[in-house]
């Protein structure tokens, strides 16, 4: 959940940063003078810390969980980005990219539902109590 | 053409990327602490870790793979298409981590990819 938000507030700032930059006159295209402004934007490095603090927090979720629930489940931070784009960067957002969100929380719920199937087929197994299946 | 050959590429490198990251977070052990000195020492043993720096090396040819693709191809067209990394990358960890993927969550991933492509059309 953590690493969903980091991800997205990260997002935010690296578009509002390269935003802002690429709005003034000076930029135009990806050259020197852009990078130096890049790196002295304080938004892009809120940005790039974010990120990392994502790419710290994925890599302690997959040392707990299988890659086929971490990966769908971080994607959950689509529906974050299109709300956060919406309301933050007032980005407009089109009827498709609202039924995409909606598939993808549809999807991270499918997905997060089928991480508790060895519990329950655990339970069906009748393990003794005093040996828990996780 | 070579949109399609890049792509491949791309793709491959995130979910090989993703696979190894996995497996080499396995082998470093499961984070339980938030204590800043355990973390730097998980870190530390994660930075030595050859799937860990595997995965990094991986990760930086999708990521540089994606810049040069985005140079010449729009990104509706892009970002969508990277989406098939959810599938190859559950393939990779039911054919190589061995993990169980049940119907359930097939239907998940296939419900996320298509909702992210959508979310990236203009």
């Amino acid at each position: 959940m953590v690493a969903v938000f980091a991800q997205a507030s990260g997002n935010v700032f690296l578009s509002k940063g390269m935003k802002s930059i690429f709005a003034t006159p000076m930029a135009e295209g990806l050259s020197l003078s852009t990078a130096l402004q890049a790196a002295g934007s304080p938004s892009i490095w809120l940005g790039i810390v974010l990120s990392i603090l994502f790419f710290i927090l994925f890599m302690t979720a997959l040392s707990w969980a299988d890659l086929s629930l971490v990966l769908p489940g971080i994607s959950a931070e689509v529906i974050v980005n299109v709300a956060f784009a919406n309301y933050f960067l007032m980005e407009p957002v089109s009827p498709a990219r609202w039924a995409g969100t909606l598939f993808v929380a549809i999807g991270v719920i499918l997905v997060l539902r089928s991480g508790r199937k060895p519990d329950k087929l655990c339970r069906m197994e009748k393990k003794p109590p005093d040996r828990p299946c996780r | 053409m070579k949109t399609a050959i890049l792509l491949a590429i791309i793709v491959l490198a995130d979910s090989a990327g993703d696979v190894l990251l996995t497996r080499g977070m396995k082998q470093v052990g499961e984070v339980t602490t938030i204590a800043l000195k355990p973390l730097l020492r998980i870190l530390r043993k994660a930075a030595r870790n050859r799937n860990v720096v595997m995965a990094l090396f991986f990760m930086a040819i999708y990521f540089f793979g994606f810049l040069a693709l985005l140079s010449w191809a729009d990104l509706s067209l892009a970002f969508p298409a990277t989406t098939l990394v959810y599938v190859v990358s559950t393939l990779g960890a039911k054919f190589i981590l061995k993990e169980t993927v049940t119907l359930e969550r097939w239907a998940g991933i296939l419900l996320v990819c298509l909702g992210v492509a959508l979310t990236s059309l203009p």
